[in-house]
């Protein structure tokens, strides 16, 4: 599996990309290397998002989780979580958070 | 035609937008946690009965010389192909069963019986149409980059052949959209990345030859002396899909009642407004259990198009609560036979392929009257783009 410099839906100082973000979840894409998702799909959240079971960053290769981790602005909380498939959840206008969401439905 | 005209068309205040889409929220939620073993034996009742039309289409053709033999062959590859694109590959591509947690029913690998590779249909399709679903400038599914479908896009006397255009885009359909992600707007502007052209052609020469090497090759060669018979079986096969693949698709957003937009509208809006624009910009037809299993459940386009990642086999009743709230909002739901959604549609490409001086604007009168909410008006609006196409996939590279 090919992995970008850059991962695709993060911008270079570590904020992620709203349009990217979207284009990763609709188009079934690695947010990492861009390339087409494969089965596990992998999440990584701080433990309040695995908590929760919502996601900001977007879905991952397993073997991208790894690049993912040793890039500078990388959150050492974060932890891993798999499933087969997830729910994209768009904020509402009354959100605190307008980021979107991921909301793993099958956990592995 | 701007998402701020429509919410003046529509007449609802800003609350009652966010309303409804609480409601449309409570209806996926629903969905969701309803989800379970009746759905998973539908779908794989579905793969069952493809494959198995597969199979018997393709032994039927053995004996191919044979009149009834070519005719029940062909029907039954036909119907088969139809099903694989329509009801099973496009849903399964949505990520609509990855809940299932199936290795081999899911998005990540599920590839289809037609020449569009799967990874660039869930960028053309997944992506840009259903993120930009009626967006001028966005979304290449508006008349597919060669036919003008909307009133305010910019004549040109190239638009004067429309009807042949048409015509071949009907026929060839599997062909357009195998080259419907290379975006040729992009192309022609020399936008596209080289990079990624290259890389795109490549998959989709891949995936077209291995087309052709199994409909006009491996299996007229299994039929023998049938070869020749068994090709014509297979290519009618596929010009039938095609037709009938082209026809559900145009009447999803091209009969009179479902919108257009325009770029500079569709940034930050919310969830409800979202889900407004997805049900103002579709449009459903009417039909039997079976058409609408053969149409993909696209009869059900405005279900569709707000909940894309739900069960297709749940959006007939996903169908009676979203009407409900349009009568509860009075909001059109576009709706109507498929004879009359295709003949709009058909009526639209003829009378666009003329300037808009020579024809009248056949879209619907709005059900209340509009409300002047202070919004801007065209004039004061920055300038917008009046061709489709330009978007480019931005993969890193």
């Amino acid at each position: 599996m090919s992995v970008t410099v850059l991962p695709f839906a993060w911008g270079a100082g570590g904020e992620l990309v709203k349009a990217r973000v979207t284009q990763c979840a609709l188009s079934r894409i690695c947010g990492m290397c861009s390339r087409p998702l494969g089965r596990p799909v992998a999440f990584v959240g701080t433990p309040l998002e695995v908590g929760r079971n919502a996601f900001h960053a977007p879905p991952l290769h397993a073997g991208c989780v790894t690049e993912l981790r040793a890039l500078p602005y990388a959150d050492p909380t974060w932890e891993v979580v798999t499933t087969s498939g997830f729910e994209f959840v768009r904020p509402n206008r009354e959100d605190a958070d307008q980021q979107p969401t991921f909301e793993p439905n099958s956990l592995l | 035609m701007a998402i701020a005209d429509v919410k003046e068309y529509t007449h609802l205040s800003t609350e009652e937008v966010e309303q409804l889409g609480r409601e449309l929220d409570a209806i996926r939620t629903e969905i969701e946690e309803s989800r379970g073993a009746a759905d998973a034996a539908y779908i794989n009742k579905m793969i069952r009965i493809q494959r198995g039309l597969a199979f018997a289409g393709r032994v039927a053709l053995f004996a191919s010389h044979k009149k009834p033999a070519w005719a029940a062959g062909t029907a039954m590859l036909g119907a088969a192909k139809i099903l694989e694109n329509m009801e099973i590959g496009h849903n399964v591509m949505h990520g609509q069963w990855d809940w299932m947690n199936d290795p081999e029913i899911h998005s990540s690998n599920w590839e289809w019986d037609t020449a569009q590779p799967a990874e660039q249909w869930k960028h053309s399709h997944n992506y840009v149409h259903h993120q930009f679903t009626n967006v001028l400038g966005h979304d290449n599914d508006i008349g597919y980059g060669i036919l003008r479908m909307a009133r305010e896009q910019k004549w040109h006397p190239v638009n004067l052949g429309q009807p042949v255009y048409n015509a071949l885009l009907a026929g060839l359909f599997q062909w357009g959209v195998a080259l419907h992600d290379l975006d040729l707007e992009a192309i022609r502007k020399g936008k596209k990345d080289p990079k990624e052209m290259k890389r795109q052609l490549k998959q989709i020469v891949k995936k077209g030859r291995n087309q052709i090497l199994k409909d006009y090759i491996v299996y007229p060669a299994l039929s023998g002396k049938n070869w020749k018979t068994t090709l014509t079986a297979n290519a009618t096969a596929n010009v039938t899909r095609n037709l009938w693949s082209y026809m559900i698709i145009f009447c999803g957003h091209f009969p009179d009642g479902a919108l257009h937009f325009t770029e500079e509208e569709i940034e930050d809006e919310t969830r409800a407004e979202w889900y407004l624009r997805q049900m103002l910009g579709s449009a459903n037809f009417e039909g039997s259990r079976l058409t609408h299993v053969m149409a993909g459940s696209l009869g059900y386009q405005i279900e569709h198009h707000v909940f894309p990642d739900l069960p297709s086999n749940r959006y007939p009743e996903i169908a009676v609560k979203v009407r409900a709230l349009c009568e509860k909002y009075d909001i059109p739901y576009t709706t109507g036979p498929l004879y009359r959604q295709y003949g709009q549609t058909l009526r639209t490409i003829m009378k666009l392929s003329l300037p808009n001086a020579m024809t009248s604007d056949d879209s619907p009168e709005p059900p209340s009257p509009s409300i002047d909410r202070g919004r801007k008006t065209d004039a004061e609006r920055p300038t917008r783009r009046q061709e489709t196409g330009a978007y480019m996939r931005k993969a890193a590279s």
